[in-house]
């Protein structure tokens, strides 16, 4: 039996098995398919091409010709953790060193940005922990979708977060006061100081396992304590796990650079500025790139378009790079929807904009090390999927729908409730005017 | 000798660019804003105004012709919430929340940067404002972004300048939270706004008696003693400076409307608005304009009601809808926000391009001179590659009376290179 619905009816429960039919596919990895269908079961990417028979019990979803692309991916985001206000703000626990803190441990499923974010056609985030310590604690990358945290999060420990010119600036505070390290060269000291004691760590640790495996108590023992901070570094010394390191210019760039090469990590750079001085070391090491700095403000000496240009520049190298849109005050939850902004800027001076999309969904995941679950339109991959009216670089352009997991995304938030309740009390007041007069100005005729 | 001859040559022509009044804009798709659009149109500037706009209209001689076949040619953009122009540390005289005396003009300095990346974006008109740290802040400026000129000549002449007030979080954390001053709550806020109008009203009086008594032949008449703060807040009194209010909250908003209602107050702009649209017929009864973001939201608990759908709340309403940036970032692509009205509303592409245009003119009471391209207007004009609401389109040339303030073929890192 088949369920056909046209992109305007579609019931919420959960479907097994969705066939979208009629869209014109921009898979990303793969060629364009003017007209294709399809099929997601059991939440992943079950087959595509230009005619599919669905098997029995398919919900059908007619794209009437509009684009379908995978869920859109942003990385260095707070979603989840910044929640709404009265449950307060959960980015950034005070420390210099906090490796071991965990986003993980403060998702918040009702967080309202989750709805916004999702139907602006981003799917995936990876949150993180802060960005104002040196060392700032683990990342999370989240499908919007879920009641419980366990079910939104798809990887935990996916990147460690060190902020190279990380002096204790908070907006509208003082410096860390009286605090090592105040400069970038004590920065640098310090991350390396850490690093170097994690390997220590590791080393004792593992001496330690030895022990207790051939005990020899006539050695002096001294019992071994487990300390956190530590256990945090020791995968990203041992390269399980990525380090990126945020930047804001040359100076903090070129530290990062050689801590990297110092520790022979794997690193990820976050850059807001001077990104392309580095290029050619970049392209040769093959580090990512996440550039933050489409829309930073060119220093005076330098053309106007500079950063807007950058992107076109890293894709022309080789670059793994992907964008990221921070918000009013930096790392957010609230503006994650516009990640596509920098994109579309890149685009207008000289970025193609296939590269463009690219940066938006498969170069991310390949950032993440989740090119296998998400970033395109794949057989086998989780069934993300986003219909819009038009090319996402379009300021102008819909989402229509959105698929996570294979689940069909309910297009409502909070603004869209906002939005129906408003409408209809401004239209009835309309409708009858307003006669109550009040007084403001004070004049002795308080009671 | 050639190359010195030939390299003097393109000095003198692109000097003359620079200084040129007079221009044709010939070939381009002429966006009006309030004539509607003409295809391969032609577009005359003489003597910085606007002489004729047509398709097949003549070319008076001896005018410089810039070739626009393939562009958009659309009025210079308007942003009527800056804070441009001038030091970012001069934005807030926050030594006391209320500083009327203090003028926006005094802190211009023609050489910031942001102007230039302004102009890139095509934009020739802004308002540069205090900030909202004050719940009575500065006189703001309104100026053309005639880069490196002087002061006095990027300054508007001729038109009604606004005063800058705030309500809501702003005054409060800055006076209450982090200085233990008034105000520390709404109220406060609303006190000292009261207090300092009922103040200015008693001032003008003493002002008004004392020149009816020297009109009147009186003699031995004194003068009352002058007042820096008062004289500013006597011009709103006067009509002679119109405001502009920051608010975000609803009720914020109505109380704003009603209080320089019943003080006679011109307010022109509701700053940044958030909540807008729960109050969009009381806004446009008001005749007052919106004046804010398209969907930025939650970034402080009174923001956290932003709704970009509320723009199609605000249009029904009849509200006079401007987007503006409050931002050196964003100033720069007013047009690609703008495009996102599109997004969540459904609301004409034309309207849209108001917002930018001849909705801040209209705010800025400059709807004579500038925001569409309309003969006798001013000859403000930003010239696109594409549709400026086409998300991949950038700015090629910013034309402010006639001079070309920005060329992307000089100006771009493409050029440089």
């Amino acid at each position: 039996m088949l369920v056909i619905f046209f992109l305007g009816v579609i019931p919420t429960q959960a479907q097994e098995t969705i066939l979208i039919r009629n869209g014109k596919l921009f898979p990303i990895v793969g060629e364009q398919i003017p007209r294709g269908c399809l099929l997601i079961q059991k939440g992943r990417i079950a087959k595509i091409g230009t005619e599919i028979t669905p098997p029995p019990g398919t919900l059908v979803i007619d794209a009437e010709g509009n684009e379908v692309y995978p869920g859109f991916i942003a990385l260095m985001t707070a979603v989840g953790v910044t929640g709404y206000p009265g449950t307060g703000d959960d980015l950034n626990e005070l420390g210099v060193s906090t490796p071991h803190i965990d986003p993980y441990d403060a998702i918040n499923p009702e967080d309202d940005t989750i709805e916004v974010t999702r139907m602006g056609g981003v799917t995936t985030v990876m949150t993180i922990s802060g960005t104002l310590n040196v060392i700032n604690g683990k990342s999370v990358v989240l499908n919007l979708e879920g009641d419980l945290a366990e079910e939104m999060v798809i990887k935990r420990d996916v990147a460690q977060i060190f902020n190279m010119g990380a002096k204790g600036q908070v907006p509208y505070g003082p410096k860390r006061p009286g605090n090592y390290p105040q400069t970038h060269p004590g920065i640098a000291a310090f991350i390396r100081e850490k690093l170097q004691s994690a390997l220590e760590y590791a080393r004792k640790a593992r001496e330690k396992d030895k022990k207790i495996i051939q005990p020899n108590f006539e050695e002096d023992y001294v019992p071994f304590r487990r300390d956190l901070e530590m256990e945090a570094l020791v995968p990203v010394v041992e390269k399980k796990v990525p380090a990126l390191f945020i930047t804001q210019n040359e100076v903090t760039l070129r530290n990062a650079l050689n801590i990297i090469h110092e520790f022979d990590l794997k690193g990820i750079l976050y850059a807001t500025a001077d990104i392309l001085k580095f290029s050619a070391e970049i392209a040769q090491k093959k580090i990512p790139v996440i550039w933050a700095g489409t829309t930073s403000l060119p220093k005076k000496w330098e053309p106007f378009d500079l950063n807007f240009r950058t992107a076109s520049v890293l894709a022309e190298k080789g670059i793994l790079f992907c964008f990221d849109q921070l918000g009013f005050l930096g790392v957010n939850s609230h503006n994650v929807r516009n990640i596509f902004v920098p994109a579309s800027l890149s685009v207008a001076h000289g970025l193609e904009e296939k590269e463009a999309l690219k940066a938006l969904t498969i170069n991310p995941a390949k950032i993440l090390g989740m090119e296998s679950e998400i970033g395109s339109l794949e057989v086998g991959k989780r069934a993300n999927i986003t219909i819009w009216s038009g090319s996402p670089i379009q300021m102008s352009s819909r989402v229509l729908k959105v698929i996570i997991d294979g689940k069909l995304i309910p297009m409502t938030s909070i603004q869209t409730r906002l939005r129906d309740k408003f409408e209809k009390i401004v239209q009835d007041r309309m409708e009858k005017k307003r006669t109550k007069k009040v007084t403001i100005s004070g004049e002795n005729k308080l009671f | 000798m050639k190359k010195k001859a030939s390299f003097f040559l393109l000095f003198f022509v692109l000097s003359s660019l620079l200084i040129s009044q007079d221009l044709v804009l010939k070939g381009g798709t002429l966006l009006t804003v309030t004539h509607g659009v003409i295809e391969n149109g032609i577009l005359v500037i003489k003597g910085g105004k606007i002489e004729a706009i047509g398709k097949d209209i003549s070319i008076p001689p001896g005018m410089e012709i810039i070739d626009c076949t393939g562009k958009f040619v659309m009025p210079g953009i308007v942003d009527s919430h800056s804070h441009i122009a001038f030091d970012f540390e001069d934005v807030n005289e926050m030594t006391d929340p209320v500083t009327p005396q203090v003028w926006m003009k005094e802190a211009l300095d023609p050489d910031s940067e942001n102007i230039f990346t302004t102009l890139a974006g095509g934009v020739t008109t802004v308002k540069t404002m205090h900030g909202s740290a004050n719940v009575i802040g500065g006189v703001n400026v309104t100026i053309k972004l005639k880069y490196n000129c002087p002061v006095e000549e990027m300054i508007v002449k001729g038109v009604r300048h606004q005063l800058k007030m705030a309500l809501g979080e702003n005054p409060k954390r800055v006076y209450g939270k982090e200085k233990g001053q008034m105000p520390s709550t709404r109220m406060g806020n609303a006190y000292l706004m009261r207090k300092a109008f009922l103040e200015a009203q008693e001032y003008k009086n003493k002002w008004d008696e004392y020149e009816k008594a020297l009109a009147s032949g009186k003699k031995n008449v004194k003068p009352p003693k002058k007042d820096l703060k008062m004289e500013t807040l006597k011009l709103v009194l006067e009509k002679k400076l119109a405001v502009d209010c920051h608010t975000y909250r609803a009720d914020e908003i109505v109380w704003i409307i009603n209080f320089c209602k019943e003080f006679g107050i011109e307010l022109k702009q509701l700053s940044h608005c958030i909540d807008g649209y729960k109050v969009a017929d009381i806004i446009a009864e008001a005749g007052v304009s919106y004046g804010g973001w398209v969907d930025w939201w939650g970034f402080k608990d009174e923001s956290y009601d932003g709704c970009p759908y509320g723009f199609k709340i605000m249009y029904d309403a009849g509200v006079n809808i401007v987007i503006n940036s409050d931002s050196d970032d964003e100033g720069r692509y007013l047009y690609l926000n703008a495009a996102k009205v599109l997004k969540y509303n459904d609301i004409p592409e034309e309207e849209v391009l108001k917002m930018i245009t001849i909705n801040p003119a209209k705010t800025l009471e400059m709807e004579e001179r500038i925001g569409s391209l309309e003969v006798g207007k001013d000859g403000d004009v930003a010239v696109f590659d594409k549709h400026p609401l086409d998300s991949t389109s950038k700015c090629l040339m910013t034309i402010i009376e006639g001079k070309i303030y920005f060329d992307y073929t000089r100006h771009s890192i493409q050029a440089k290179e």
